[in-house]
């Protein structure tokens, strides 16, 4: 029999596959104390009958670093880090894991890779295989492609191993060359020019190129916050009483910042006298049940329903993946596939005390297909629950929490839309138009397990005629104040980054935790001290919409009118610190077409790994561009290093030099 | 070239304009006659329309604001025209001044650059497939000015192709039997058409303030 060593990406991971596979027995390795080499036979397809050995590594194995002489900040002045020769080598504490992947890997017929499948695992199968061709060149080398840690899939992955895809690994060595060469030499070029002048001595001023736009975002918003001012606006209010039901009709501008020329509509109607009904539409309308679920779409609810950051809601959801709860939570894919059995994912959540009576329902007749987004990245299925646990047998309330809401948003997603009926009368009155729009929800279906959305029913109105006439009770002319929008909230941090391309799904979270840690912004409830702390900001009522800049950017409460969300707890807005602000708008002034806050440059490194990933540009190519680009801004950078400077004066005041 | 005179003065008062005969006497040597007629009546036309009314049009008391047309206690009245106006001003008022600073901004920040364009408001799924209006179609409030040098505000009751921040200063328009309430015209397609035409300094000087007076106007200058 030939030995197959098998290397997964974490000791969970391992531990799981392997006892999914046979019964394995759990061996010690000389050094490490978390990693274990579980032993026992199988009979793989493409191997036959086989002793195996299933070890893992803990993450990245091996790190990247400038040679000797440039270690030091003061050995050489930062731009030679563009070019500066870089140094492979296996971390100091992974050495131990190293060695018994080599020991491992001699004698074997074949090397089966079990990293998690997406870019990062396959840099880090590339890492492992690297290491055990180097003690044994003839391994078949080869890997598993897999979503779940649920036995069936596992089995099946372990049945049709596949290739290694070095375009993915290609892309992450792109990318970590790329925050090597930039990320340090930006980082000592600030610190060395600007440290002195903060007063934290050895404070690092660090640099990230895809922080400074996340940045970037935060302070934008912050200046939008501060430097807004309410202004008065004026809209016609009616109101009808008919059969004792009291209708009010929205008027079809909204609203207008003109007085003169409300004022003058407004006696226009006033002698008109008579409001025409012209048009009485009662129509179906629906509320449409969520799409599948994707990590960025996890993130935001996490914040918002969750009470969870993203960081954490990532580190919950990936426990969940490695008992095999949940399928791989970093996807980016919001379509099932065609083939997926989606059914049987239902029936076995037909037991759960609170949601099993309409899994029963689903499985009794009521299953629809799930809706198709636009988004397929090839790699992993939507997030969905894998198997059915029983929530009090979960680790943690986090855990209970994420669960859950995995769980219905995929029972959300295989029901029919909620169904209503809406009804919707236009008048004509004094050559004005108003509306009244009223809704009955028939049938709320997917809202019954989805209480993240809400649908309520508007009070019945009554019956008009087209052509009918009548003399309104109430009309009225009143004003309303725009509101500033509020400061970002995570959602909305998650939101903006992944609408102008920045961050993968798997890295936002990270970019976010980032410059928390490194004080670029700080974060408060949302709510506490909002822009109506320069006083006198009357929230009133007045449109719906975006028009007039009645803060559409305010994230959390759904329809985006007047108050405060009412969820306040645990929503944390940001807001960025002064260093933060100094840094953005040094940048800025140094050279605003290639500030390194706007999302461009990344965005466009970010298409570029895509384009590595699709075969269509080389890793060289894609490193050797980025390095130009970066180049000249740091050339810049450096000859105006008074611009950051000056900017670090003026909102530092004790700042020194 | 009296004949010539005539043909185009018969052409432009099709389109409600009636040149002064100094600024004819300012035309004619320009252009050369051999040139086709049809050729040097849109000539004529694209001058006039580059031209201060207030110079260049006669000023017939049907084709003027009347004296009393500030007056705001007249609850309504018409003018039948043709009447000749230029804008002097135009206003979105449909949007606050603070958003339309905003939208500036980001313009000159080159954020409407392809390549560059920073979006920084994402709305939901089924607002954007109900189509909720964005900012932008606001109606719009003129300052017009007639051949006098009179000037008088209007607003669009129905928005008019050719009006909006887009258009020029100096932009003529020819007005017909329009309403006026309080003192202020009420425009629309059907007694508004827009001739076009531009005064370049001044239309120059008023884009460059733009942004100020819209800061001034939201009272942005202030703290």
């Amino acid at each position: 029999m030939g030995k197959i060593l098998c290397v997964a990406e974490k000791p969970s991971i391992a531990k799981a596959v392997a006892n999914h596979l046979a019964r394995a027995q759990a061996r010690n390795v000389n050094g490490v104390t978390y990693v274990k080499n579980y032993v026992f036979d199988y009979n793989f397809t493409r191997w036959g009958a086989s002793n195996v050995v299933f070890t893992s590594v803990l993450g990245h194995i091996k790190q990247h670093e400038f040679g000797p002489r440039y270690t030091s900040w003061n050995s050489c002045d930062p731009s030679e880090l563009f070019d500066a020769p870089i140094v492979n080598s296996v971390v100091d504490d992974k050495k131990a894991i190293a060695r018994n992947i080599e020991e491992q890997a001699r004698g074997a017929q074949a090397l089966f890779i079990w990293t998690d499948c997406d870019r990062e695992g396959e840099h880090i199968g590339t890492e492992i295989r690297d290491i055990a061709l180097r003690v044994n060149p003839r391994l078949d080398v080869k890997r598993a492609r897999f979503s779940n840690i649920e036995r069936a899939h596992v089995i099946n992955a372990a049945t049709n191993p596949v290739s290694l895809d070095e375009k993915q690994a290609n892309a992450v060595a792109a990318r970590i060359e790329l925050d090597l060469r930039l990320g340090a030499a930006f980082t000592r070029l600030q610190t060395l020019a600007l440290q002195s002048m903060i007063s934290q001595e050895h404070k690092i001023i660090s640099y990230g190129s895809c922080q400074f736009p996340t940045l970037g975002f935060v302070v934008d918003r912050y200046f939008r916050v501060k430097n807004f001012v309410p202004e008065t606006f004026w809209l016609l209010k009616l109101m009808h009483e008919k059969n004792n039901i009291k209708v009010n009709f929205n008027w079809k501008r909204g609203h207008l910042f003109d007085r003169m020329a409300v004022t003058i509509i407004f006696e226009r109607c006033l002698e008109a006298k008579m409001a025409r009904v012209t048009s009485m539409q009662k129509k179906p309308t629906s509320k449409w049940k969520p799409l599948p679920l994707t990590t960025v779409e996890l993130q935001k609810m996490g914040s918002r329903f969750l009470r969870m950051d993203s960081q954490r809601v990532m580190k919950v959801a990936e426990d969940l993946y490695t008992k095999g709860w949940i399928s791989y939570p970093r996807t980016e894919t919001d379509q099932f596939d065609k083939g997926m059995d989606l059914r049987s994912l239902v029936e076995k959540q037909q037991q759960d005390a609170s949601w099993g009576a309409f899994a029963q329902n689903l499985m009794n007749g009521q299953f629809r297909q799930p809706r198709s987004g636009r988004h397929n990245d090839q790699a992993h299925p939507p997030i969905h629950p894998v198997n059915f646990v029983v929530r009090a047998q979960l680790q943690n309330d986090e855990e209970r929490r994420v669960y859950e809401f995995v769980v219905r948003r995929f029972l959300a997603c295989c029901s029919e839309d909620a169904l209503g009926e809406s009804t919707n009368i236009e008048v004509e009155y004094g050559g004005e138009i108003f509306r009244a729009r009223g809704l009955i929800v028939i049938q709320r279906n997917y809202l019954d397990v989805y209480p993240y959305d809400k649908w309520d029913s508007s009070q019945q109105l009554p019956r008009f005629d087209v052509g009918e006439a009548f003399a309104p009770k109430e009309v009225q002319m009143t004003d309303g104040n725009t509101t500033a929008p509020g400061y970002l909230t995570e959602p909305e941090l998650i939101s903006l980054m992944d609408v102008n391309g920045i961050g993968t799904d798997a890295t936002m979270a990270e970019h976010i935790a980032k410059i928390k840690e490194r004080e670029y912004v700080m974060t408060r409830p949302k709510g506490g001290g909002r822009a109506g702390d320069d006083g006198g900001v009357r929230s009133t009522t007045g449109s719906r919409g975006g028009r007039g800049g009645t803060g559409r950017g305010r994230g959390g409460a759904g329809s985006g009118n007047a108050a405060p969300a009412a969820g306040n707890s645990g929503i944390q807005e940001f807001i960025p610190t002064t260093l933060g602000v100094a840094l953005i708008e040094g940048y800025d002034n140094v050279g605003l077409d290639t500030s390194l806050s706007k999302p461009f440059l990344r965005k466009e490194m970010e298409l570029q790994m895509r384009a590595i990933c699709a075969g269509t540009a080389t890793r060289s190519d894609v490193v050797h561009q980025n390095l130009e680009l970066y180049r000249a801004v740091f050339m810049r950078t450096a000859q105006q290093m008074n611009v950051l400077k000056t900017a670090i004066r003026k909102y530092i005041p004790q700042a020194n030099g | 070239m009296a004949n010539l005179a005539q043909e185009i003065t018969s052409y432009l008062s099709t389109k409600s304009l009636s040149p002064t005969p100094a600024w004819l006497s300012t035309f004619l040597p320009t252009i050369r006659t051999n040139t086709p007629l049809p050729a040097l009546q849109k000539t004529a036309l694209f001058r006039l329309l580059a031209t201060d009314i207030t110079q260049s049009l006669t000023r017939p008391p049907a084709s003027c604001f009347p004296t009393t047309i500030h007056d705001a206690t007249i609850r309504e009245r018409k003018l039948p025209g043709p009447l000749a106006v230029q804008v002097l001003d135009v206003e979105d008022i449909g949007r606050s001044c603070w958003s339309q600073v905003e939208a500036i901004e980001a313009a000159e920040r080159g954020e409407t650059t392809k390549g560059r364009e920073i979006i920084r408001s994402v709305p939901s799924e089924q607002e954007a497939a109900e189509g909720v209006q964005t900012a932008g179609a606001g109606p719009h409030k003129l300052l017009l000015q007639d051949a006098q040098g009179v000037c008088v505000y209007g607003f669009e009751t129905h928005a008019i192709e050719g009006v909006g921040m887009a258009m020029s200063i100096g932009s003529k328009l020819v007005l017909r039997d329009v309403v006026v309430a309080r003192g202020v015209l009420l425009l629309n397609p059907g007694c508004v058409t827009v001739l076009g035409g531009k005064i370049e300094g001044v239309h120059k000087a008023w884009k460059e303030g733009l942004k100020e007076r819209l800061i001034a106007k939201a009272g942005m200058g202030e703290g």
